[in-house]
């Protein structure tokens, strides 16, 4: 440490570090990096080589960056209808590997180059609390102990594991596995209907695996609106070799040639894949670094209960992202992140937003915010909705993908938007307009009254709303009686 | 997997965001049918969750000081006809939804703070459900101006927007401070029209400076009544009417079928009668079972006859309901009466005992005194005050005879009734009472 810094440590009450981040995920370096620009000297622990946590390193960034290399390969397959072939693609799995390790690189690499500008100390190494404000940090060839006056904990989740499976077997993967992009199995099995497994299922069927997905619930993506899923429902039914709902996986045995699965529930029976891949969601990590010596309050499933001003229940100890609770996603972990560190630095920022956007990046994306169709119905909330079919949209037509609609929900009092539903290419992108419309308090008008470039999907939000004031001219419809 | 089913607040009448107040079990408990779960308190009624069956408790997902409202999910019961273990609880995780679409989770119980904290806020997430999105519930702003306000330390929930359709701009946000600041705006009592209510400031005493002292913490019912009381004092411009009625014959009357009443288990009061002339009168002037609705501008009459009795009971006053008054016999009341008064010593008044009234009576009769003027029970608009009946000589124009007297003290809204009514309403009430038989006319 620097003269000056200790200087600055002492004029801080002692501690060597104003502010300590544990994890630098999406949450943990936004805070950092905030708290560093608040003025606050501060250290960032990773107990990885690399800063971004699970989303830059083994989620979102890289799935996305395989995704899109999936839609291309479809897009150009699909072009054989329009009378442009390009034939079989050759697929070589390094170099595609190495693209993607490449946007990882790119991005992971940034942070450090912002951290270092900040003046922020990034220390690797595994930390533990052994007290209010003393962390120790197991690296891999030394032990610190650091003192802190305030503390972010960002430690985020992990996958789960499923019982009754040959964990230790390569050919068993968790997501963070299946992005190492090892091989292309012929035959895929993906445990878990949900966002993450139908991600990971639409790359490797895109890369050619025959792909078979399974599902507890009776719905793919449950909670999600039905509407919203059946097209996505429709386009993979077709393509994968199956996807089974209502169906548990009691076990997987390894065979020399396979691993096989036993089916129960609605398919029943067993049957040999490649490779199978568990995506049944993820467990908050809470529990792995001896809060209660901070006296910090971890619940029985490891997440850290926090206030609004995402305190934990010893004010200078806050907790963000993952850990603190669902949904578990970098954009609510990054604005978590902000206020965390503003509250450290003495502001009296709170986390007040309202929806949180949730997307799948499947083929075609489901994204949805707000208050959905299912949870209105279930608070018989007095709403109306306005939805645009993409068949008649020219766009959508246009790029010959016309399966998706766009859904908006609206509170009938007072004509506001409540929450949004859009399933169809580049939905996710399309689902902002309708997070900042709710933020807003946007009326249906003030939303069939914007101007959206023509021809373009964002039209359909438009289109939606004019559905629900009834002005809609794109579509013909009767007018209600009464 | 075993057999666990959610725990729901049952209907708890028109009310909503109701505090628990009481936490009887925790995770791990073994529950009977019927057994007691949590307590909520709604005004001046509190109520017990029922465990709908037996078994063990996995979750609980309130805690003290909560607010629930019909629905909310209390707990998370394991039935146990259907409890498994083992095999069940490994695969739990094949369970779990993908992460974006799962609830999200419970604050486990037990888990109270090991430090107490100044604020205790409910956690960040929920605040992002369904309830965060009802417009009808959240202020009309923009996350720059909540986050403005938040900063300030604006609760926008008192600040009236200007823009269009009351949105809360910027510009409302200073003004509210502006005129907190300048003391335009009382911080605890809304005043129409603009009056300034401008007090001196209530000094600090140390009582103890003058002799011994014991301090004492209000009830909950006191301090609820408190608000309630205050609010209806300084809001409502009131009157009081005072008259007597001549209730010789009535009490002959009443006193002839006392012994009848305790045959049947409960006593005659003479409070019966009143509810009687009371329900006539209202039906005589239907001004006074009325309601001003908020806006101020409209009158609400109701077609129904519900008399509120104020109840003493040792941790203060209650009002419960009779309801239906015009449809029940002296008897029937009377019973009625008695059942319900012991329900309101003995704590068990429901939430729906106490709400509907149309009017309500406060007998001090039974202790003494002469008159007094009673507040008005909002959003009722007038309210009848009874004190001790006394004789007095009476000149009937030749000769004084002795009358039992009995005091009433009418406080009503003069927003709502006029004084001529006012007199007119008492004097019809006490000719009812002075002639049982015009009740039946």
């Amino acid at each position: 440490m620097s003269n000056a810094n200790k200087k600055k440590a002492a004029a801080s009450g002692d501690h060597d570090y104003e502010l300590v981040v544990i994890g630098s995920g999406p949450g943990g370096y936004t805070a950092a990096f905030r708290a560093a620009d608040l003025g606050l000297r501060v250290a960032l622990i990773e107990r990885f080589p690399t800063l971004g946590g699970v989303c830059l390193n083994v989620g979102c960034i890289p799935s996305k960056a395989l995704l899109h290399t999936g839609k291309v390969i479809e897009e150009a397959a699909a072009m054989e209808q329009h009378g442009v072939s390009f034939g079989e693609p050759f697929i070589d799995l390094d170099k595609l590997r190495g693209f993607k390790d490449q946007v990882v690189g790119k991005l992971t690499g940034g942070l450090a180059g912002m951290a270092k500008k900040r003046k922020i100390e990034v220390i690797q190494g595994v930390a533990e609390f052994k007290g209010p404000n003393l962390l120790s940090v197991a690296g891999s060839d030394s032990n610190k102990k650091i003192s802190f006056a305030k503390a972010v904990i960002a430690v985020g989740s992990q996958s789960l594991e499923l019982a009754n499976m040959p964990w230790g077997d390569p050919r068993l993967m968790d997501s963070t596995d299946a992005l190492e992009l090892e091989e292309i199995p012929d035959r895929l099995l993906v445990i878990g209907g949900g966002i993450i497994g139908l991600e990971m299922a639409c790359i490797f069927e895109a890369l050619g695996s025959k792909v078979t997905v399974v599902e507890l619930t009776p719905q793919l993506m449950p909670g999600v609106d039905p509407d919203l899923v059946k097209p996505l429902q429709r386009r993979i039914g077709k393509r994968y070799a199956a996807v089974h709902l209502d169906t548990r996986v009691t076990r997987v045995d390894v065979d020399d040639h396979a691993l096989v699965a036993h089916f129960e529930g609605k398919h029943s029976g067993k049957e040999n894949f490649d490779r199978v891949l568990v995506a049944v969601g993820r467990t908050p990590n809470g529990a792995k670094i001896n809060a209660k010596s901070a006296g910090v309050n971890v619940t029985s499933r490891g997440y850290i209960p926090t206030d609004k001003q995402m305190r934990t229940n010893v004010p200078h100890i806050v907790a963000i992202g993952d850990v603190v609770g669902q949904p578990m996603l970098a954009h609510k972990a990054t604005h978590e992140g902000k206020v965390a560190a503003e509250v450290c630095a003495g502001g009296k920022s709170a986390f007040d937003a309202r929806v949180i956007p949730s997307v799948a990046y499947t083929d075609p994306e489901v994204a949805w915010v707000g208050v959905t169709e299912s949870e209105a119905k279930k608070n018989k909330l007095d709403y109306g909705v306005g939805k645009f079919p993409w068949a008649a949209s020219g766009r959508a037509l246009g790029i010959d993908r016309s399966e998706g609609f766009t859904k908006l929900l609206f509170d009938k009092s007072t004509r506001r938007i409540i929450g949004a539903g859009i399933t169809g290419v580049n939905a996710g992108d399309l689902i902002a307009e309708c997070a900042l419309a709710i933020e807003m308090g946007c009326e249906a008008e003030d939303i069939g009254l914007t101007i959206h470039p023509h021809p373009t999907l964002s039209e359909s939000i438009a289109m939606a709303a004019e559905v629900f004031e009834g002005t809609i001219t794109d579509l013909y419809v009767p007018k209600k009686k009464g | 997997m075993s057999n666990r089913i959610e725990i729901k607040v049952p209907d708890i009448g028109d009310f909503s965001d109701v505090p628990v107040i009481e936490i009887l079990v925790s995770a791990g408990d073994l529950v009977k049918v019927e057994d007691s779960l949590i307590t909520l308190e709604s005004d001046k009624a509190t109520m017990e969750v029922p465990s709908p069956a037996e078994g063990v408790i996995r979750e609980l997902k309130v805690k003290l000081d909560d607010t629930v409202s019909e629905g909310d999910i209390v707990a998370v019961l394991e039935v146990s006809d259907a409890a498994e273990d083992g095999a069940g609880s490994a695969e739990e995780p094949a369970a779990a939804e993908p992460p974006a679409s799962k609830a999200p989770p419970a604050d486990e119980p037990g888990q109270a703070p090991s430090e107490p904290r100044a604020a205790q806020e409910p956690p960040a997430q929920p605040e992002t459900g369904v309830a965060a999105l009802d417009p009808s519930k959240v202020p009309y702003a923009s996350p720059a101006i909540r986050r403005f306000a938040r900063e300030l330390g604006v609760d926008l929930t008192r600040v009236a927007g200007s823009a269009s359709k009351g949105r809360i701009v910027r510009e409302d946000v200073s003004a509210f401070v502006k005129s907190v600041m300048s003391g335009t705006a009382d911080s605890t009592v809304a005043s129409p029209g603009g009056l300034r209510f401008d007090f001196p400031e209530l000094l600090e005493v140390d009582y103890s400076r003058y002799g011994e002292v014991e301090k004492q913490p209000l009830s909950r019912i006191r301090k609820l009544s408190a608000g309630h009381l205050h609010r209806n004092w300084i809001g409502i411009p009131h009157v009081t009417q005072h008259d007597e009625a001549d209730i010789m014959d009535m009490e002959a009357f009443r006193k002839a079928n006392e012994d009848d009443a305790l045959a049947q288990g409960f006593k005659l009061t003479p409070l019966v009668f009143l509810i009687k002339a009371t329900v006539a009168a209202l039906k005589k002037f239907p001004r006074f079972n009325a309601s001003l609705d908020r806006d101020g501008e409209t009158l609400v009459l109701k077609k129904y006859f519900n008399i509120g009795v104020a109840v003493d009971t040792p941790d203060g006053l209650v009002v419960p309901v009779i309801r239906n008054c015009e449809r029940k016999g002296i008897m029937e009341l009377a019973s009625e009466l008695a059942e319900i008064s012991g329900r309101a010593r003995d704590k068990k008044l429901k939430p729906k005992d106490i709400q509907g009234g149309c009017i309500s009576i406060s007998s001090l009769g039974g202790i003494g005194g002469t008159g007094f003027t009673p507040i008005i029970n909002a959003p009722e608009v007038a309210i009848l005050g009874v004190s001790r009946s006394h004789m007095v000589p009476v000149w009937d124009g030749e000769s004084f005879h002795p009358r039992l007297m009995l005091p009433l003290s009418l406080s009503y809204d003069h927003r709502v009734i006029d004084g001529a009514e006012a007199a007119r309403f008492t004097r019809y009430l006490a000719s009812r009472l002075e002639d049982l038989r015009r009740l039946t006319l």
